[in-house]
C-alpha cells in the first residue's frame, strides 16, 4: 500500500483556490501532524489524500490500486459520525462490511467496547453518548478494522484532557500494529506528544515537513516559528 | 386498471435492468422525481454515455435521507434542503451539490370551494382552505413534499397537527396521493413534473401557482465512504460529472410534458 506519494495536488472549491499546489510522500509507520492556522487547508488536506476530495491538478498515487486502497484507510472527523445504531453495532458493523464472521466481529467488539470504557451501555443508541464517548466510539470503529492508514481531523478538538489523553494513548497503541498516522491538530503539546515528524500548512501551501524535534528546535518556516511561539500568523 | 394499480402502489422499489458486466450503483431519489418521468429520459443517457446502470430506490426524501446514512445506497437526489443541509453536517454525506429545480403548485377541484384561485400568495391560499370544509390530502411520508407542506401551514400561521378530519394524510407517494386527492375532489400541493405527468386528473386542476416560497430544489449527495467503506464513491463521482454536464442541462432543461419544461437546470460548475 505504501508510500503514498502527492504529487503537485491543488483543490480548488467554487473557482477559489485551497490547498497546493503540493509534493507530499507519506511512508508506512509514519505518525504525521498537520499544523497550521483556520483556513490553512488542513481538512482539504487530509480529504484530499483520502480520497473523498476532488483534485483540480495533480494526483495521489499509492502503491496499490485505488479500489483496494479506499478500504486500508480510515477517516475520524471532528465530529464524530454516529450510525443510529447501538454502541455494539457501532462496533460491528465494519467488520460485517468487510466480510468477517459473526463471532469473530462481536469477539473484537466485545474487546473494543471494554478497551473504551463503554461497555456498560454498549446497547444503548450511540447517537445518545457524550462528545467524548462519541469520539472514543468513532475511533474504535476505524481502528477495530486494523487500517493500514487513518486519517484524523482534529479529533480531540473539543474534548476535555482525559478524553484526550485516552484518545491519544489508543492511537499510540494503533502504531504499534503498523498502521500510519496523518491528523491535524491545533495542539502544540499534542504534536510533541504524537508526531515523529510535522508538516506546517500555511494558506495552502506546505510551508514545511520535518522531524518533530527539528521542527521545534528549527523550524525551517519563519511562519511555523511564529505559529509556535504564539504570535498570530498572516 | 394496472395504470390504477402502479400509481397506487407507489412509492416502491424500482429495479431498472441490469447488466452483469456493467457499473451498477444505488441511487435514491424522491417520488417526485420518478414520477415526472425524468428519470424513464435521463437513466438510458447515462447508460450509454458513461456506462453506469442504477437501480432507483424510490422513496420520499426522508426514507432517502435514512437509507442513506444507513449506507444502503451509493448516492441521494432528494429536496429538502434543511434536512440536506443536517445529513451533510452530520457527516452521512459528503457533500450537497444542486442539480435543478421546479416548483410547487396547489391543485384542487375546479370548482374551489375554497376559492384559493385569486390568492395573492400561498399563506392566502391555505389559509383559505383552512377555514373551508374543503378537504385536504397530505402526503404525511416525511418526504421532501410533506416537509415543504408542514413548512407552508406554518409559516400561514397554522399547525397540521390541530387540524380536523378535513387533513387527511395518506402516508404514500405522490402519485397515490394525487389519486387520493383526486377520488375526493381535495386540495393537495404537487410538484408541477409529478402534477404534468399525472395520467389521472380527473377534476383537478392547478389553483395556486408562482409564489417564490414554492420553489423546489433537488440536490446529489453522495454518502459519505468514509464511514460506508462499501459505497461506489468512484462511481458516484462518474454520476455527479455527469449530472452537472453540459449534455444534463440540455436533457434537463428540454424535458417537456404537453409543451410545458417541467425543470430548470442550475448545477453550478466546479
Amino acid at each position: 500500500m505504501f508510500p503514498l506519494i502527492a504529487e503537485n495536488l491543488v483543490v480548488e472549491f467554487n473557482g477559489k483556490h485551497i490547498l497546493g499546489p503540493l509534493d507530499l510522500t507519506v511512508n508506512k509507520g509514519d505518525i504525521s501532524l498537520i499544523l497550521g492556522p483556520n483556513g490553512s487547508g488542513k481538512t482539504t488536506l487530509l480529504k484530499s489524500l483520502h480520497g473523498i476530495m476532488k483534485l483540480k491538478r495533480g494526483s495521489i498515487k499509492w502503491s496499490c490500486s485505488d479500489n483496494s486502497s479506499m478500504k486500508k484507510q480510515m477517516f475520524v472527523f471532528q465530529t464524530p459520525i454516529m450510525l443510529r445504531r447501538s454502541v455494539f453495532e457501532n462496533l460491528t458493523y465494519p467488520l460485517l462490511l468487510r466480510k468477517v464472521s459473526n463471532s469473530k466481529a462481536h469477539r473484537l467488539a466485545t474487546e473494543w467496547v471494554e478497551k473504551i470504557g463503554l461497555k456498560e451501555i454498549m446497547h444503548i443508541s450511540a447517537t445518545r453518548l457524550s462528545g467524548g464517548e462519541k469520539q472514543k466510539l468513532a475511533l474504535a470503529r476505524a481502528l477495530i478494522t486494523e487500517p493500514e492508514m487513518l486519517f484524523l481531523d482534529e479529533p480531540s478538538a473539543s474534548l476535555d484532557g482525559k478524553t484526550t489523553v485516552e484518545i491519544e494513548n489508543l492511537l499510540k497503541s494503533c502504531t504499534k500494529n503498523g498502521t500510519t498516522i496523518m491528523m491535524s491538530t491545533h495542539d502544540i503539546g499534542q504534536a510533541k506528544r504524537l508526531a515523529k515528524n510535522i508538516l506546517f500548512l500555511n494558506k495552502g501551501i506546505l510551508e514545511s515537513n520535518q522531524l518533530t524535534e527539528t521542527f521545534f528546535l528549527e523550524p525551517t518556516s519563519p511562519n511555523a516559528q511564529k505559529f509556535i511561539t504564539g504570535e498570530i500568523v498572516e | 386498471m394496472m395504470r390504477f394499480f402502479k400509481q397506487i402502489c407507489a412509492p416502491i422499489f424500482i429495479l431498472i435492468a441490469t447488466t452483469a458486466n456493467a457499473d451498477n450503483i444505488k441511487l435514491a431519489v424522491t417520488t417526485s422525481f420518478n414520477n415526472s418521468g425524468l428519470s424513464d429520459v435521463l437513466l438510458p443517457k447515462i447508460k450509454s454515455d458513461i456506462g453506469l446502470n442504477i437501480k432507483l430506490l424510490v422513496v420520499g426524501t426522508g426514507q432517502a435521507l435514512r437509507l442513506g446514512a444507513a449506507g444502503d445506497v451509493d448516492a441521494i437526489l432528494v429536496h429538502s434542503k434543511k434536512a440536506e443541509e443536517q445529513f451533510v453536517t452530520d457527516g452521512y454525506g459528503l457533500h450537497r451539490r444542486e442539480i435543478m429545480y421546479n416548483d410547487f403548485v396547489i391543485i384542487g377541484p375546479k370548482h374551489d370551494p375554497a376559492i384559493v384561485r385569486n390568492s395573492k400568495s400561498v399563506r392566502e391560499a391555505l389559509t383559505l382552505i383552512s377555514q373551508t370544509p374543503a378537504s385536504f390530502v397530505s402526503r404525511g411520508d416525511d418526504s421532501g413534499t410533506h416537509k415543504m407542506e408542514v413548512g407552508l401551514w406554518k409559516y400561514s400561521g397554522l399547525d397540521p397537527d390541530k387540524f380536523g378530519k378535513w387533513y387527511k394524510s395518506v402516508g404514500s407517494g405522490m402519485g397515490a396521493s394525487l389519486n387520493v386527492s383526486a377520488s375526493m375532489g381535495a386540495y393537495i400541493l404537487s410538484d408541477r413534473a409529478s402534477w404534468l405527468n399525472f395520467k389521472n386528473k380527473s377534476d383537478l386542476e392547478i389553483l395556486f401557482e408562482g409564489d417564490k416560497l414554492l420553489f423546489n430544489q433537488y440536490s446529489f449527495i453522495p454518502i459519505n465512504p468514509s464511514l460506508h467503506t462499501h459505497v461506489k464513491y468512484q462511481l458516484v463521482e462518474k454520476l455527479e460529472n455527469w449530472l452537472t454536464s453540459t449534455t444534463a442541462k440540455s436533457m434537463i432543461n428540454g424535458y417537456e410534458i404537453d409543451g410545458q419544461a417541467l425543470f430548470t437546470f442550475n448545477a453550478e460548475p466546479e
